[in-house]
């Protein structure tokens, strides 16, 4: 694919539709509410190989108090190494966006060569010494594993790897909210984002490619791992070639919430599937948990020692 | 990007560019390979444009509700119609026509109970009581495809100090008038069992014979899970071929597939059978009969253990009769 940059065109000015006021939007916005008398507007513009215009929709299932009430839960049951105050802070709700993201598939063909273990079992004799302290001979049972050299082709359909077209969500962070289920997609309309914040996509499709295509290859190789016959492999290598690429534009639910729990603390970004309900971000930890943590351990350890001590 | 798809004649379906199979109305995607449909509206923005959506009862502004999961008036209320998802439930495309009447199906049942071999009780036959009959349509998906089937396997051909060796291939497959049963009704045997004896190239688009109330199963899955079920039974049948056909060796384990599909033609049918039930002291069983050929006929039977006992019991007396001579004749 061609490498070209996302254009970074200035903001475009619009009419709203309805009261007549004059907004400056972004141009990464395609879709946004008058701030006079909140009418939704739906901005369309050409497309060009970077910013197509979308082929698929998820639609929102999650409402706002759904949303905002998973927030609440998935904060107070996170690990206990969160902070404290992380828990007992207020999500602010961000928005509910439609994200773009990109559907890719392709054809994976790959050579692959590994070593394959067949186990079978041998009896064996060994020298023991029994409960008198004699020295006998006795036989067990061993299994043991022969290696022998595969190697093949293998060829198959890879569908539905989405990866973000948001520069302001990484490919990490969508992935900690994935799935979305693809049996609801939808062609897209503007009535589907009517009222919402809707962007365009802000990261250029060469780099969405690459996303996708190592996405694609982790999901070949756990694919091959699972397509090895044997009792064990070992030394997996494989070659893939992708072919019959196709990428889409889809518009994914997504609502993003920032939590800012310390003064000194830029605030954190956690998103919920507008979809399903799951929710994803980075929990801040606390040192002071963690080395009272690691202190209690030491401490521990350090007793039982000497407990073992005095009683030798 | 995608690559644009195949332009087909009016009268026939368009086909995914990628893997040719047919799509079908309301396909976004190709159900295979994912490959995107063509979709109705492919005005692009020349140049800049603001769009308002306006209620059509009020007039004032919709928004998207996701607790209709359709634009609403947050005004009025009203909710506009969207484009639902198309997953419509499976229907019948052709019928294959009842070819065997209700007196043969009882003749063929006679036949069958006569020609159960010598295990079963000597008065079967005469004794049963025919207690009903129904003429019913079952419903399957017939599907041709190609297939390039990767595959491992473990197997006993080259072994060494294992039992098993690993091989591996690639090998082109084609699947011309599978069956897959949709049938609630019969059991999978029964199905696979009778279908044999189907003229599939008979069909028509309405029932023939059959009486006047004849059952007709229908389909009880949605489009999406249908194909799920045709999928399975590609993966199941493309197993067994290769085992059968392509692993050297003449024992296997570990039978592992990967298929890239192309051409899947998959058109739904309503088969015809005869239901039979007959009674044999106190006990019912049940038969199925094929509607096209009663020569394909499949059921449950008694088994007479009477006679199992006497055979046993003679070849012990037979042992020990040769046992006392020989003992006798040192």
């Amino acid at each position: 694919m061609a490498s070209a940059p996302v254009t970074t065109s200035p903001s475009t000015e619009i009419a709203c539709q309805s009261c007549g006021a004059v907004l400056t939007v972004d141009a990464s916005v395609r879709s946004t509410t008058c701030p006079y008398c909140a009418s939704p507007s739906i901005i369309r513009r050409p497309p060009t190989p970077n910013r197509p215009s979308p082929t698929f929709l998820v639609g929102f299932v999650v409402n706002h108090e759904q949303a905002t009430q998973a927030v609440r839960n998935w904060m107070s049951k996170s690990h206990a190494f969160a902070r404290s105050d992380f828990k007992a802070a207020v999500p602010e709700l961000t928005h509910g966006i439609y994200l773009p993201a990109y559907l890719y598939g392709a054809v994976a063909r790959a050579n692959y060569s590994a070593s394959i273990g067949e186990n079978y079992t041998e009896t064996e004799t060994y020298t023991t010494t029994d409960s008198q302290g004699k020295s006998v001979r006795r036989t067990r049972t061993v299994t043991k594993t022969e290696w022998r050299p595969l190697s093949g082709q293998f060829q198959c359909y890879v569908v539905d790897v989405i990866v973000t077209a948001s520069g302001g969500v990484s490919n990490q962070a969508l992935e900690a909210i994935e799935p979305f289920d693809l049996r609801s997609l939808r062609a897209y309309s503007d009535s589907f984002v009517a009222g919402w914040l809707a962007e365009e996509p802000t990261r250029s499709q060469a780099e969405c490619f690459r996303f996708a295509h190592d996405e694609t290859i982790a999901m070949v190789e756990r694919r091959l791992k699972s397509f090895m016959p044997g009792d064990s492999h070992r030394g997996l290598q494989f070659h893939a070639n992708l072919d019959n690429e196709v990428i889409d534009l889809v518009l994914l639910p997504v609502w993003s919430y920032a939590v800012r729990y310390a003064e000194d603390q830029p605030p954190v970004q956690i998103l919920v599937n507008g979809q399903t309900g799951r929710v994803g971000g980075k929990v801040p930890v606390s040192t002071t948990k963690i080395v009272f943590a690691v202190l209690s351990v030491l401490a521990l350890v350090l007793i039982v020692a000497i407990l073992l001590s005095v009683a030798s | 990007m995608n690559e644009p798809i195949e332009v087909h004649p009016v009268d026939e379906p368009p086909h995914c560019s990628r893997c040719e199979s047919p799509l079908e109305e309301g396909d976004l995607r190709c159900a295979i390979c994912g490959q995107a449909a063509p979709h109705a509206d492919h005005s692009h923005a020349k140049h800049v444009s603001v769009t308002l959506l306006r209620c059509t009862g009020c007039g004032a502004a919709i928004t998207y509700d996701p607790d209709h999961q359709a634009p609403a008036c947050s005004f009025c209320g009203e909710v506009l119609r969207v484009e639902t998802i198309d997953d419509p439930m499976e229907q019948t495309e052709t019928y294959l026509p009842m070819t065997v009447s209700i007196e043969e199906a009882r003749a063929a049942l006679k036949a069958w109970l006569d020609s159960l071999g010598w295990f079963r009780p000597s008065d079967l036959s005469s004794a049963s009581t025919l207690t009903e009959i129904k003429p019913l349509w079952w419903v399957a998906w017939i599907f041709d495809a190609e297939a390039l089937v990767s595959w491992t396997a473990d197997s006993n051909a080259g072994a060494g100090r294992s039992a098993w060796a690993p091989h591996s291939g690639q090998t082109p497959l084609r699947f011309d008038d599978m069956l897959v049963s949709g049938s609630r009704g019969l059991t999978d045997q029964e199905a696979y069992a009778i279908t044999p004896g189907m003229q599939l190239g008979s069909g028509t688009d309405s029932v023939v014979g059959g009486g006047d109330q004849p059952t007709l199963e229908r389909f009880d899955v949605p489009r999406s899970q249908a194909r799920q079920q045709v999928l399975a039974a590609i993966e199941r049948t493309a197993a067994d071929r290769i085992r059968a056909h392509h692993i050297p060796g003449t024992s296997f384990r570990k039978v592992r597939v990967a298929i890239v599909l192309r051409r899947l033609i998959t058109r739904r049918y309503s088969l015809p059978a005869y239901v039979l039930a007959y009674r044999y002291r106190d006990e019912l069983y049940r038969v199925v009969i094929c509607g096209q050929n009663a020569r394909f006929i499949v059921g449950s039977s008694p088994f007479s253990y009477a006679k199992l006992f006497l055979l046993v019991g003679g070849i012990i007396l037979v042992v020990l009769f040769f046992a006392v001579i020989a003992a006798a004749s040192s």
